[in-house]
């Protein structure tokens, strides 16, 4: 591929971005899938109902974004950089589009560290808070290493209360899980008209134990791409996603646990709410492979409908190639129980408490996942200023 | 003034009329109890008279203390002091005993003029009316009534009754399925709440209820309509009788 090939792929894709001086070998590589593969439409299986080609169709233009903040805590290495080693390791940018897009422009990658054998008590605090507005684009970048016997909680935020709905903003997760090392890791997207797509990778080693909670609270259109693999013997990950919607946004989580190796765990639990004319997706493979004997794999999607213009997309997909191993699944979208809402009614609570106390118990499963108190009480309040928003 | 006073209640459901002229007084400090053979309009009266809007009434005029009940909204129906301790209790995963009971107790106080109890004293509130209807802790930290038996369901009803102190409780069915104990439980909770301040209607299929909960007035629903009305020693008859001699008589009547 030659140099002016990939300047205009880039150009016609984001004008105003040029590659970074840095990271040449991934970039290369990325720009190489990029030429060959495009930014899907919805014709692509994987973006049936999710167009976010369109915002590249109406034109973007690039904007640097290298803002985001983060609390210092014992035990973590934080800085930015443009030549930490481990970023493109995973190859998802020669895997997926917005990936590779997101590799081709991204200015620095903030990298976090914990080495071997420390456990962090405090809870990290990230926070990309991009104002995108008009037609801007951003790619940010994120590079979590967990070294053996390590620990962490981290908090990433997606904010940004005038995003438009003409910008994109990508973003990518880049996570390394070392042996018996803990990583919690819990994701708020609340952007807005904005759009997001964002690509969370993950590395877990023998004995690691990956949690992720992601809550997705406003946006247009919010798209998370999540891949786990579970790559060492006995590693477990936990991965369970709240959304709430309203008038038409659209928020898309696909999920994929890559189990490759025999005796891991994964356990997925997506809840979602969705009222006005929105629209919900669910995609969770799980997919393992002939040599993953005694793998435990659990999927759950429920989704509660407020309305009859609200749609959910839901596609559980289990992949199995191995024999000896116990997985299961489920998907449920429906209404509220009106027996219920009656019952508590019929106790004194008006007909908005009935509702928030059943909708606040339904997230509860995935809620009560999240360790913090604290952000837990954060997005309970969240929760309810959106049922607000959603009844008015 | 009589707290709860019905006449010629007429409700439908689903285009099928099921009470067909209902009439009830009932009086501060009295027992009602209503009994009837199954399908006879007893848990659909409970429905209307709770707000469900399921029912539809077609016809009639409901007064609570005064106040026109059929314009209320179930839950201000609740606040003004009306309980309905459901036949079929609703499970509600999720939602703990207490923080659906602080959410609930709160309302009614509000709606009487008075602040929310400081949590140490809801607690001591919901320890002293769960000893009332030995409802075990560990009952009350559950999800509202999920996985809970028939019994334990039926004792949830009472415990919240108690909670929320109400000046009508319509208890549906709450001896059904009860073996001796529970009822006995039930029934010693209801006792010692009963002032001369409340009542209670009491629907129920069997006469040993009323053993312990002794009603001042029996009445025989039957197709929509209170056809006999009498007092304890009623309920013995029906007990003893069965319906038919009833239906037979109203049939003659007719
Ligand atoms: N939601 C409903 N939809 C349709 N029919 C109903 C509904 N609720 C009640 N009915 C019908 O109305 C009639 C009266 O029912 P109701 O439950 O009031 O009887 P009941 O006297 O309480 O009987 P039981 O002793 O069996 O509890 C029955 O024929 C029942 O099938
Ligand atoms: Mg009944």
């Amino acid at each position: 591929m030659s140099e002016l090939t990939t300047t205009s792929v880039l150009a016609e894709l984001v004008k105003g971005a040029e590659k970074p001086n840095s990271f040449l070998n991934i970039r290369t590589e990325a720009e190489t899938f990029l030429a060959e593969n495009g930014i899907p439409s919805k014709k692509h299986e994987d973006w049936k109902y999710t167009n976010a080609k369109r915002l590249f169709d109406n034109g973007l233009e690039f904007t640097s974004a290298t803002d985001c903040t983060f609390n210092s805590v014992d035990g973590v290495e934080i800085f930015w950089s443009e030549a930490e080693k481990l970023t493109g390791s995973t190859a998802i940018h020669t895997k997926e589009a917005h990936a590779a897009l997101n590799t081709s422009v991204f200015e620095k990658v903030l990298v976090i560290r914990v080495k071997k054998g420390t456990q962090v008590s405090d809870e990290l605090v990230l926070n990309q808070a991009l104002e995108l507005t008009g037609n801007y684009f951003a790619a940010t970048r994120l590079l979590i290493e967990l070294e053996d016997n390590a620990s962490l909680k981290c908090q990433l935020y997606f904010t940004g209360s005038n995003a438009s709905e003409k910008s994109l903003h990508n973003h990518v997760t880049e996570i390394f899980v070392g042996q018996n090392s803990q990583l919690e890791f819990n994701i708020v997207q609340e952007i807005a008209e904005g759009n997001l797509v964002n690509t969370t990778e993950v590395f877990c080693q023998r004995d690691a134990n990956f949690t992720t909670n992601t809550f997705q609270l406003s946006g247009k259109l919010l798209r998370n791409n999540l891949n786990i693999r579970l790559q060492g013997e006995n590693a477990e990950t936990h991965l369970n996603g709240f959304y709430m919607l309203k008038g038409s946004e659209l928020f898309d989580n696909h999920t994929l646990v890559d189990h490759l190796v025999p005796h891991c765990e994964s356990n997925e639990v997506y809840r979602g709410i969705l009222g006005g004319k929105s629209t919900g997706v669910f995609n969770g493979k799980v997919f393992v492979h002939p040599d993953a004997q005694k793998t435990n794999g659990y999927q759950q999607n429920n989704n509660i409908l407020l309305t009859d213009d609200a749609t959910m997309n839901s596609k559980p997909e289990l992949e199995i190639y191995a024999d000896d191993v116990r997985c299961s699944h489920g998907s449920t979208t429906g209404q509220l129980d009106e027996d219920a809402v009656f019952y508590l009614r019929a106790r004194g609570l008006d007909e908005f408490g009935a509702t928030a106390l059943l909708l606040t118990a339904f997230a509860g499963e995935v809620l009560n996942s999240v360790s913090s108190e604290e952000l837990r009480n954060i997005l309970e309040q969240k929760i309810q200023a959106k049922l607000k928003e959603m009844r008015a | 003034m009589s707290l709860l006073s019905i006449k010629n209640l007429k409700a439908r459901v689903e285009e099928k009329d099921i009470l067909k002229g209902f009439n009830l007084e009932v009086n501060p400090g009295e027992v009602h109890a209503i009994m009837g053979p199954n399908g006879s309009g007893k848990s659909t009266l409970a429905s209307v008279l709770a707000g469900n809007e399921n029912y539809e009434v077609t016809d009639g005029e409901v007064t609570f203390d005064g106040k026109d009940l059929l314009d209320m909204d179930p839950e201000v129906r609740a606040r003004e002091g009306l309980f309905l301790a459901f036949q079929y209790p609703v499970e509600i995963p999720g939602v703990s005993n207490v923080n659906f009971m602080k959410s609930a107790v709160a309302e009614v106080r509000k709606h009487r003029g008075l602040e929310p109890l400081e949590a140490k004293d809801f607690l001591k509130f919901m320890k002293e009316k769960q000893q009332l209807v030995e409802l075990s802790g560990n009952l009350a930290g559950r999800s509202v009534n999920e996985g809970f038996s028939g019994g334990e369901k039926k004792r949830n009803e009472i415990f919240q009754m108690a909670m929320l102190e109400p000046k009508l409780a319509i208890l549906d069915e709450t001896d059904s399925g009860l073996d001796i104990d529970a009822l006995r439980i039930v029934a010693n909770g209801v006792n010692k709440l009963k002032s001369k301040d409340n009542a209670f209607v009491v629907i129920t299929h069997y006469q040993r209820l009323l053993d312990y909960i002794v009603p001042d007035f029996v009445h025989v629903l039957y197709n929509g309509r209170i056809v006999r009305s009498g007092t304890k020693e009623l309920a013995l008859e029906l007990e003893e009788k069965g319906y038919d001699w009833i239906k037979d008589e109203v049939a003659a009547e007719a």
